[in-house]
């Protein structure tokens, strides 16, 4: 075990078992699983993207670029989780990924041999021919050769929660510095959220031996959490941030462990925001540097404080920072043995140089490490200024390049970062508005500085505010020498130095994505994908544009950076989704009738995000076509009824409301009277047909307007547009009443008499309530609308009564129509009978069609303005030659009509300039025996008794069908009036 | 969380839209009924058992529990002249939430600002929960809030508070 007998954050009597690729392992209560695998001595945890070198962790938090891992099995595994950031827990499984049989012996890093050939640009240049061989050969074989973790296949079976979170001050980030902001916040009453991705909050006062107000750094940490607990403040652990939106809007989400769901995703406004998300420390290049055992010297002082765990036996320190010298002398305080630090500047730090050589350390100024030995890190090559080379027997280097602030999110809206010689880093130039960043997030990477600017920043949210701040003294530190200094140099043809360890780009690419011309940083991400994937270049951005600068002679300042989008870090599709998948990928909206429905057999069709009803099987009946052809023949012989609640109802009330209808309407409707109901149509403003329906007038300044389906909320936009912007001078009220009443066509010879068989207290004879007319009645006391209009042809009526009672009425009418013979029908069956009867629906209102093209021309009135009028009159849209409504008839008995086929003349090739129209809607006529459909066809209406040649090639063989008036049952139109 | 939540839903409540005529102001309408009602987004009780919620310029939505049959029609003559009257009382099905739960599953739910002192008791909303169209409106303190959802939409949305009362 590489496990401190003492120190830590780890709970030593509360051992967990894990287990990674299938070897049982035990850790400890505190670890993550990185932690827990150092402790046990794993230093090979996967293969790389392109070429599967063995890697080993390189860091211990969220930027990990090596140690992916997959957690759980099955639907629920969890492909590409950082081992960093991952709690360890009883039972846990983890398995690496990427390598194929396993992970010592990985087949695919044969593809290192072929590193030439998967160089920068590889896919677009390697395999151009041919290209017929790309989707077959190629690509499939790069699939499987590079990549990451693969997905189940299988449906998420984890749930995923949303939050809203609002706050005068939302701090990112629980270091140190995150924490001094949220006191002095919470301490002034600001509403405090405080998100860390850490299950533990602290940040580098866990990593580091250091003390402020003289406690120790994790306790300090835990005291603060604690007054922040009091005050109020929400602090959410294991929360990312991920994204900053407009209107101080982030994104974050939080891994939630208990609850029943995966993770939920918050939207958090802010009216301030602290960005204290730390600094990422820099690898150095060279060659090998991806090798297990190098690694990251934060992440091996990490692991050495917080988890007590040592990565190796014998470390050597490669740095150019002050941190990486406060890792070598807490390494010799554990007592682990450090065999040399390598220092890039001239001089090392006085003090730190001389504990070190006190300790037996060999000290090393103006040096470089150049090549790292063996395939698991046995040592490595030094160079020092005159050019000596010498070797440093370890199996763990630790190195540090320099701190790279962790500002992605200061990039969201659009900021370029600006380059700071003083932190040799970019910095936040122009944050987003409310946001500010502080501490090691702006460079000021010292714990004292931090916890001081942390505290400033609460104080100028507070200030900003317009609120006091407090007088609490900030939190203090002893400062310490926190100097980074370049590291960056051009190896001698450095062969392997990676620069983006999770996408294998090298050194080299970046030469050779340089000499090809891609000497933009975004046109080197592009080419060489430096900087993709998960981990978004977190540690090797800023190395990718030093090589980059030096490749060009630029100064990285003005090379620059990138900008970052979001997401921050990784997040699951499913936790955008949320609640909104399978059956509530978008809210359903079901009719009163709809269980009565379900228990008559009905299966449901989608109209919008309503479920209607679109026929009800009986037992015995196999098709659907048997179940429609009943309902139409039982609908035409006896009574049927059909839910048309769906249908958009509105209610225009006031004075001039018969004034704006007659403006929205072709035809007039200021005249109707009331107790009376017309058909209507409705002209977008270019001319087209936009809607049509019913209007009812209930009282002098009372109308109904009914609409389609599909169109309820446009017709309802359209009258407010026109009552609100166009006419205001009307005196016009308008509401929705769509989900007021619930709404049954009643229609059939057997109509009448079922009607009268529910209570509705009015006369239906012909002489007192004749087609068209309307009324207001009552069914138990509550009031109801009764219209007689038909759609489908037979003596009809409409029936409305609350849609609280619309199943106690469905109900009713089966009861009261038992020996009629009363039947449900559902939209198909409503389809045929209307495509019977020639009436246009949907497909033929398609927003292509006219009045003319649909025989309502002569609705159009010609004494009244209304809208569409003008550019209904435009040439092409009066052209004689348009398609226009006329029916068709199969020839032949067996011969069925397609939708959407298209319309030749007999002896033309079928081609585009052929075309004389298409079908529309179509159907099987059980009454006339025949398939027939409505179509639009050029100069239709001059063509009745042509045969015309239906084209369909996509479903089939052509069918002869004759051209003729639209109506095909009862011409005449007697049955209606019954 | 799970902190503790009840769900019923106000069965018994009578709904109407009310709409001034042009030109018509609040002053107008309420000396007709006898008390003024709210010119923003917020409720008002009467004296005779009517709450006027603000749901738009010169548009409330006009409450009560168990009114006598007829009452949207008493309204509209009421009103007669000064606003048209529509009966909603179907159109919506109301539910009531209550306790600290009720705070967390309705913050849950929407994008605006739920603490007290952004959405005191009489404060109202026109909004939506997981992409379905809610008014709501709260009570007290408890706190108590009434969101309003058209009926269609009543199963998904009580889909909805079952799968984010689960997660709470």
């Amino acid at each position: 075990m590489n496990r401190l007998a003492t120190g830590g954050l780890v709970e030593r009597d509360k051992p967990l078992r894990f287990s990674f690729d299938g070897r049982a392992m035990t850790g400890l209560t505190g670890d993550t699983l990185a932690s827990a695998l150092v402790a046990n001595g794993v230093a090979l945890v996967g293969r790389s993207f392109k070429y599967h070198r063995p890697r080993g962790l390189l860091t211990a938090g969220p930027e990990e670029p090596n140690g992916l891992v997959t957690l759980g099995q099955g639907a629920a595994a969890e492909p590409n989780t950082r081992a960093t950031v991952v709690p360890l827990c009883e039972g846990l499984t983890a398995t690496s990924q990427n390598r194929w049989p396993n992970l010592r012996l990985d087949v695919l890093a044969v593809n290192q041999l072929a590193a030439p050939l998967l160089g920068a640009g590889f896919y677009y240049k390697t395999f151009m021919w041919p290209s017929k061989a790309w989707e077959k050969l190629y690509e499939p074989a790069i699939r499987r050769a590079a990549g990451l973790g693969a997905l189940s296949g299988q449906p998420d079976p984890d749930a995923y929660d949303r939050g809203h979170a609002f706050c005068d001050l939302l701090v990112i980030g629980g270091g140190p510095c995150g924490l001094a902001a949220a006191l002095a916040g919470a301490r002034a009453g600001l509403r405090v959220i405080l998100a860390d991705g850490d299950l533990r909050l602290g940040g580098g006062l866990l990593s580091e031996r250091r003390r402020v107000d003289g406690l120790a750094g994790a306790d300090w940490a835990e005291q603060a959490v604690a007054e922040l607990a009091g005050l109020k403040a929400k602090v959410l652990t294991r929360t990312t941030v991920f994204g900053v939106y407009d209107g101080s809007e982030y994104g974050a989400l939080e891994e939630l462990t208990s609850g029943g769901a995966r993770q939920r995703l918050w939207k958090i406004v802010a009216r301030r925001c602290v960005l204290a998300s730390g600094a990422i420390e820099r690898p150095l290049v060279f060659t090998g540097n991806d090798r297990p055992g190098v690694m990251m010297a934060g992440a091996v002082q990490t692991y050495l404080n917080r988890f007590a765990a040592v990565a190796g036996r014998r470390v050597t320190v490669a740095t150019s920072t002050d941190s990486g010298w406060s890792v070598a002398l807490d390494l010799l305080a554990a007592g682990v043995e450090v065999a040399a630090v390598v220092e890039a500047r001239a001089a090392a730090p006085s003090a730190a140089a001389q504990a070190a050589r006190a300790a037996g350390v060999q000290v090393l100024t103006s040096a470089h490490v150049t090549k790292a030995r063996g395939a698991q890190l046995s040592g490595v090559e030094v160079a020092q200024a005159g050019g000596a080379v010498q070797r440093v027997a370890c199996d763990v280097l630790a190195m540090s390049g320099g701190w790279s602030p962790a500002i992605g999110l200061g990039a969201n809206l659009g900021a370029r970062p600006a380059w700071s010689d003083a932190i040799q880093g970019f910095l936040i130039q122009s944050p987003p508005p409310g946001l500010a960043a502080a501490g090691a997030a702006a460079g000021r990477f010292d714990l004292a500085e931090a916890l001081r600017d942390g505290d400033q920043a609460g104080r100028a949210a507070i200030e900003g505010l317009g609120l006091r701040a407090p007088d609490t003294p900030a939190p203090s530190a002893e400062p310490q020498d926190s100097a980074v200094a370049s590291p960056w140099r051009t190896p001698q043809k450095a062969a392997k130095a990676f620069i983006d360890f999770q996408h294998d780009v090298t050194v080299a690419d970046v030469d050779l994505a340089t000499r090809e011309g891609f000497v933009s940083v975004e046109h080197l991400k592009r080419y060489t994908t430096l900087g993709m994937a998960t981990d978004q270049g977190k540690t090797s951005q800023l190395n990718g544009h030093a090589a980059l600068a030096a490749a060009t002679g630029k100064a990285i300042a003005e090379v620059g950076t990138i900008l970052s989008r979001p997401p921050w870090l990784p997040v699951a599709i499913g936790a955008f989704a949320g609640h909104h998948r399978g059956r509530h990928f978008r809210p359903e909206r079901r009719t009163a009738s709809h269980d009565w429905a379900a228990a008559q057999g009905a299966r449901f069709v989608d109209a919008g995000q309503w479920k209607r009803a679109q026929w009800f099987a009986r037992p015995g009946e196999s098709d659907w076509l048997t179940t429609v052809n009943r309902e139409v023949t039982a609908t035409r012989a006896g009574v049927g009824v059909c839910d048309v609640s769906t249908l958009g109802k509105i209610e225009v009330f006031g004075p001039d409301a018969g004034a704006l209808l007659d403006r929205l309407y072709i035809n007039t409707f200021s005249t109707l009277a009331v107790g009376k109901v017309r058909y209507g149509v409705m002209l977008r403003e270019d001319g087209f047909v936009l809607d049509d329906g019913s209007v009812t007038r209930f009282g002098e300044d009372h109308f109904y307007v009914t609409t389609t389906t599909l169109n309820a909320a446009k017709v309802m936009q359209h009258i407010d547009f026109a009552r609100q912007v166009l006419w205001p001078e009307l005196d016009v009220q308008a509401c929705s009443a769509t989900e007021q009443w619930a709404t049954y066509a009643v229609a059939g010879p057997n109509a009448r008499a079922l009607i009268q068989r529910v209570s509705l207290d009015i006369d239906l004879a012909n002489a007192a309530f004749p087609p068209q007319a309307a009324a207001k009645v009552r069914w138990l006391g509550a009031p109801g609308r009764l219209v007689r209009m038909s759609f489908s042809g037979e003596l009809a009526y409409e029936i409305s009564v609350p849609a609280r009672l619309g199943e106690a009425f469905v109900r009713a009418l089966f009861e009261a129509g038992q020996g009629l013979g009363v039947t449900p029908y559902g939209t198909e069956a409503l389809g045929v009978m209307r495509i019977e009867k020639g009436h246009p629906a949907g497909a033929e209102l398609n927003g292509r069609t006219t009045a003319h093209d649909l025989g309502l021309g002569k609705m159009m009135s010609t004494k009244k303005d209304f809208i569409g009028r003008v550019m209904a009159g435009r040439p092409g849209l009066t052209d004689p030659d348009r398609p226009r409504l006329v029916g068709l008839k199969a020839l032949a008995p067996n011969d069925r009509l397609r939708a959407g086929s298209h319309l030749l003349t007999l002896g033309a090739e079928a081609r585009t300039e052929n075309d004389q129209g298409y079908v529309t809607s179509a159907a099987w006529s059980p009454m006339l025996g025949a398939s027939i459909a409505l179509a639009l066809l050029r100069r239709g209406p001059e063509r009745y008794g042509e045969h015309i040649r239906l084209h369909d090639p996509v479903r089939g063989p052509e069918v002869l069908a004759e051209a003729c008036a639209p109506t095909f049952f009862d011409p005449a139109g007697e049955r209606v009036r019954g | 969380m799970a902190e503790p939540l009840h769900i019923q839903e106000q069965d018994d409540l009578a709904i109407a839209m009310v709409m001034a005529r042009k030109g018509v102001d609040a002053a107008t309408l309420g000396a007709r009924l006898g008390f003024s009602p709210p010119t923003t987004p917020h409720l008002v009780d009467g004296p005779s058992g009517v709450r006027l919620i603000g749901v738009g310029p010169g548009a409330w939505l006009a409450l009560a529990h168990d009114p006598p049959a007829g009452w949207a029609a008493f309204l509209a003559d009421a009103l007669a002249g000064v606003a048209a009257v529509s009966d909603q009382s179907s159109a919506y099905v109301v539910l009531r939430l209550s306790g600290p739960g009720a705070q967390d599953l309705m913050q849950s739910g929407v994008s605006i600002d739920l603490h007290p002192d952004s959405f005191p008791p009489g404060a109202a909303a026109i909004t939506a929960i997981a992409h379905i169209g809610v008014t709501l409106w709260k009570l007290d303190d408890a706190p108590t809030f009434e969101v309003a959802v058209f009926r269609s939409f009543a199963a998904a949305f009580r889909a909805w508070i079952a799968a984010a009362s689960a997660h709470a």
